[in-house]
């Protein structure tokens, strides 16, 4: 029998959704195996594997440093990065176009580019190790994200509301704290969840400027199944997803974050 | 005795522009502005788009800088003040209400800057939107009004903080034909009972000519003329303004040898000021200053087309080929009911007829 394309369409849809997402179920139910490797289905049902991960130092060492640098980096990339916006938006910086693509670079840079030409930098300037050259990664890499979402925001914001409040009394910080900033805080925030998930997530930056001492939680991830799977792995990763899944589900309901991606 | 003009001027005036000019890189849109609005002055800037008449609004509030000149607020040279600390009110073409803000607090924005507040705040505000007649909507949001209404509530969010000049730039834009209508009318009086010096931009003459106490005609930067509504429509300064109010008949002519305009086809029309013979020129009637007489004197013709607008007759008349005009009449006059093909005499007062160079 034949079938309408527009069937044809509704399955092939169907086919994706379950390939992209069948990778997540298979991480998430080999995590609660009680066998020490990885298997799928199961074997039996356990959730030790989750309290070897929350107890291990190791562990615990990377989920805090992944916090911190998260955390860090995505609060300086939303003061830098909306100021530049606010700059850039309002015309009051000379090369506005270019200064854009400069900012958003990262956003388009293989990361591993990015990666290698940092560790040159830190390099030749001593940073190579440090918390803060690492921080300051982080920033790079997040920083588009909250550019994009302030612009767009700042985009469909009238220019007059700004000089009205001036004009009824407020001065130029005012304008911004009591009319822009409330206007502009759903994309923000937006933006903010993408780059703290972005920082969170950072693999092939991170990777290159790492020192021995400190790692984050995707290169432990990224290292440890490398030396061979445990489901402790899939425990973190499992951690992990609802962490993320559960971010994105507060931002929906409080800001309707569809909106802004 | 009598202490000279300008400081007299200088004395009374509650706003002023004193050699004021605006130039974006070489482009100058505002060019040697002086103009001076008394205390209380209802002041309408009227020209076409691009006209300077919006940068001269926005000079007063302070989100444009003069390039050269002066602005002064009563005695006060405000030129290099900012915004927040002029004391003026300005209400916006897109109104810019604070979408975020209930209709209480944009109202009360201003108030809270200057630290304004409780029961004093509340009365003021509610004072705000009773004078522009819009009550118990305070705890609504902009987004939940109609256009009219969030227009009172522009209104009511500039008059609240008592500012010392209200500035208007084309607030009525926006609105239907007959809101417009009564918005001006309404507009008009809140301003005589706040007694507040007004400078109110506009495209539209009829909304400059009905409102203002003088209106400031503008174009190309440049002032063409100040004076009262009836001065501007019956003596107009400069052949611009005689082609931008009323309603023009525009016609291509070139000065002839005894200084009228050769209309070709043998229509020559006297003209106030001429110019060098030989000069092309636009020739600019006005279709109500044209009589049209059964015969006698005036310019032979033939009724072309009739239109019937209600309070008027608007005819078309050929007066030769590829010579036509627009005249009017009262619709309850003699000569109301003319048909096409009727031949026509058309008295034109000399005054009434300007010569525009062509450039």
């Amino acid at each position: 029998m034949e079938m309408a394309p527009g069937r044809i369409a509704t399955w092939t849809a169907w086919a994706v959704i379950v390939f992209l997402q069948l990778p997540v179920l298979v991480v998430v139910l080999a995590a609660f195996s009680t066998t020490s490797y990885l298997t799928i289905p199961p074997q039996g049902w356990t959730l030790a594997w989750f309290a070897k991960v929350l107890s291990d130092p190791a562990w615990l060492g990377a989920i805090r440093m992944s916090l911190f640098l998260a955390f860090g980096a995505t609060a300086i990339a939303l003061a830098l990065g909306t100021a530049a916006a606010y700059a850039i938006a309002r015309r009051m910086v000379p090369g506005a176009d270019a200064l854009t693509a400069l900012v958003m670079a990262p956003l388009v840079m293989p990361s591993v580019v990015i990666g290698v030409a940092l560790l040159q930098f830190y390099a030749l300037t001593g940073l190579r190790g440090s918390i803060f050259g690492l921080l300051m990664a982080h920033v790079v890499i997040t920083v588009p994200y909250i550019v994009r979402a302030a612009l767009t925001s700042l985009a469909g914001l009238d220019g007059a509301l700004e000089e009205a409040a001036r004009v009824l009394g407020a001065t130029g910080p005012e304008a911004f704290r009591l009319v822009t900033l409330p206007l502009i805080r759903p994309g923000l925030v937006a933006g903010a969840l993408f780059a703290f998930i972005t920082s969170l997530d950072n693999v092939p930056v991170t990777i290159f400027l790492i020192s021995a001492r400190q790692t984050t939680l995707p290169v432990l991830i990224f290292s440890s199944v490398e030396m061979g799977v445990d489901p402790s792995v899939a425990a973190i990763s499992t951690l992990l997803i609802i962490a993320t899944g559960g971010i994105l589900l507060l931002a929906e309901r409080r800001f309707g974050f569809h909106r802004f991606i | 005795m009598d202490a000279p003009l300008a400081a007299r001027g200088c004395a009374l005036s509650a706003l002023a522009f004193e050699r004021v000019g605006k130039s974006y890189g070489a482009t100058e849109v505002v060019r040697d502005v002086s103009l001076s609005v008394a205390e209380g002055e209802f002041v309408a800037l009227l020209g076409p788009s691009g006209c300077g008449k919006t940068t001269l609004l926005r000079m007063v509030a302070g989100l444009v800088a003069p390039s050269t000149g002066r602005v002064l607020i009563g005695a006060q040279d405000v030129t290099a003040l900012s915004p927040d600390k002029r004391g003026v009110g300005l209400v916006f073409q897109s109104y810019a209400l604070f979408p975020h803000l209930t209709v209480f607090e944009n109202v009360a924005f201003g108030l809270r800057r200057q630290r304004v507040s409780g029961a004093v705040l509340s009365e003021r505000v509610e004072a705000a939107l009773a004078m522009v007649r819009l009550p118990g909507l305070a705890a609504r949001r902009p987004s939940e009004l109609s256009g009219g209404q969030q227009q009172r509530v522009a209104i009511a969010r500039a008059i609240a903080p008592r500012p010392r000049v209200l500035l208007f730039d084309e607030p009525l834009s926006n609105l239907d034909a007959q809101l417009r209508d009564e918005m001006q009318i309404e507009l008009k009086r809140l301003q005589r009972s706040l007694g507040i010096t007004t400078l109110f931009v506009t495209h539209d003459q009829s909304e400059a000519l009905s409102m203002a106490d003088r209106v400031c005609v503008m174009a190309h930067g440049v002032v063409q003329q100040f004076d009262t509504p009836e001065a501007v429509y019956h003596r107009p300064a400069t052949a611009f303004v005689a082609g931008f109010i009323g309603r023009p008949n525009r016609l291509a002519g070139r000065i002839a040898a005894d200084g009228r305009i050769d209309l070709g086809g043998g229509v020559l029309l006297a003209a106030g000021e001429a110019g060098a013979t030989g000069t092309a020129v636009e020739a600019i009637i006005r279709q109500e200053a044209i009589a049209i007489t059964g015969d006698g004197d005036g310019l032979p013709g033939t009724i072309v087309l009739r239109a019937f607008n209600g309070a008027r007759v608007q005819y078309v008349v050929r007066l030769a080929e590829g010579v036509e005009l627009v005249a009017e009449t009262a619709s309850s006059g003699a000569h109301s009911g003319l048909e096409p093909g009727t031949p026509v005499r058309l008295a034109i007062a000399p005054g009434a007829v300007f010569a525009l160079p062509v450039a």
